[in-house]
Order: structure tokens, then C-alpha cells, then sequence
């Protein structure tokens, strides 16, 4: 299978399974947003929306990164350029969802 | 070589007509990126919970702002026109309603629908409804 198609068949895949976590998410952000600390530290440090959470973080980075890619295409002329652009962006979509699930999953009540 | 590098890269925006597919599809672009950027900072804020009650005092008062309030609301907008958004894409890979009347028709449903889902959202999430 051609890379291109590959790529866009991930970012098809992961925009149908982020499309029910998106929503899922803006629901409960607006809830406890406001929310006192033990409230909030809740929502990320029990079940089910820490796993949801999660799983949310991992495809949202997945999807941005590609997607973010596809922006670079079309605007960055200098190929150099690109490709550094298109580095930082897979290193950010992998190190930021690492962080912030190993940060959640050390919260405590 | 000059000539080729001076082209302008798509979609174009400074010389087409503006038209509703156009408008979606910049838009589409624009509050992706506001997505991804607001999406890093929810995960500083998670990560930040780790620094204690203390430190998450500064965050909850600005937060309970006014602008807090409002990019809130933004957000829900940003997030909203993109779950439609992406809705009519995933519908146009499967081969339906790609045909300029119905591709304009849905192009309103999502600008209307962003708008109905962002209050919907934001009432549901507040247990106003």
C-alpha cells in the first residue's frame, strides 16, 4: 500500500473513533472546568474517564500530527523547512500524551 | 525555476472567489490548529494537578473569569464545528453527498449545527438541560 494512502487512511480511522470522544469530552470539560481541585483531580483520576481521557489524548495527537502535516504540505515551500516542521510536530505527538497519561495516571484522591 | 517558486500553494486563498466550500475548508484548518494548541493546554492543566490544591487555585480563578468563561464557549464552538465538519468529510469518503447542491446544503448544517451543538453542549455540560 502507497504511504499517502496509508496516511490518509489513519487519519480517516482515527477522526471516526475521535468524532464520540470529542463529544464525550466537551461535555465533561465544561462541567468541571470551574470545579474545585478534588473535583477535578476526580474526573482525570477515576475510571472510566481516566481510560477515556487517555484514549482521547492518544488519537487526538495522531490525528493533529497527520493532519497538521497535510497544512505543512501545502505551505512550507522549503523542503528542510518541512521536514524539521513535520519532526517537531510527530516528537510533540508523542512526548505530550506520554506525559500527561503517566502525570494522570499518578494522581491521587 | 524563480517563476515556479513564486507560485502561489493552495487552496489559493488570495485569488478565488470566496464560496461556502472554501469558507469550511479554511475554517476546518484554522480551528484544528486552535484544537491541537487547546487540547496541549488541557493536558499542562491535567499534568499540572500533580503541583497540588495550591497551584490550581490561579488556574481555577481565571478559569471563573469572564475570558475563562468565554474560551470555554470557544472552545466548544472550535470543537463542534469540527466533530460536524468531520462528519461531512467521513460521509464524502463513503461517496455520499458530494454533489455541489447537497456539498452546499450540508455546508450550512454543519455552520447552523456548530452553533445548536455548541449550546446543546454546553447546557448538557453545565446540567442545564
Amino acid at each position: 500500500m502507497n504511504s499517502s494512502t496509508k496516511k490518509w487512511l489513519f487519519i480517516k480511522f482515527s477522526s471516526a473513533i475521535l468524532i464520540p470522544l470529542m463529544l464525550w469530552f466537551l461535555v465533561n470539560l465544561v462541567s468541571v472546568y470551574d470545579s474545585n481541585y478534588p473535583e477535578v483531580v476526580s474526573f482525570f483520576a477515576t475510571q472510566p474517564s481516566k481510560i477515556l481521557f487517555s484514549i482521547f489524548i492518544i488519537f487526538a495527537f495522531f490525528f493533529s500530527s497527520l493532519t497538521i502535516s497535510e497544512i505543512f504540505e501545502d505551505y512550507i515551500h522549503d523542503e528542510k523547512i518541512k521536514n524539521a516542521a513535520n519532526k517537531s510536530v510527530y516528537i510533540f505527538a508523542i512526548i505530550m500524551p506520554l506525559i500527561t497519561i503517566i502525570g494522570i495516571f499518578n494522581l491521587t484522591l | 525555476m524563480m517563476q515556479y517558486k513564486n507560485n502561489p500553494l493552495t487552496p489559493h486563498l488570495q485569488i478565488y472567489r470566496w464560496q461556502i466550500s472554501s469558507l469550511l475548508s479554511i475554517t476546518h484548518r484554522i480551528v484544528g490548529v486552535i484544537n491541537f494548541t487547546a487540547i496541549s493546554l488541557i493536558c499542562i492543566w491535567s499534568v499540572s494537578l500533580l503541583l497540588g490544591q495550591l497551584n490550581y487555585e490561579i488556574t481555577k480563578i481565571f478559569l471563573q473569569s469572564f475570558l475563562g468563561k468565554f474560551m470555554i464557549i470557544c472552545l466548544c464552538w472550535t470543537f463542534s464545528f469540527h466533530i460536524l465538519n468531520e462528519i461531512r468529510h467521513l460521509c464524502w469518503d463513503l461517496g455520499y453527498g458530494f454533489d455541489l447542491k447537497t456539498s452546499k446544503i450540508t455546508g450550512i448544517i454543519v455552520i447552523i449545527g456548530s452553533f445548536v451543538l455548541t449550546v446543546g453542549t454546553y447546557l448538557l455540560g453545565r446540567n442545564l438541560i
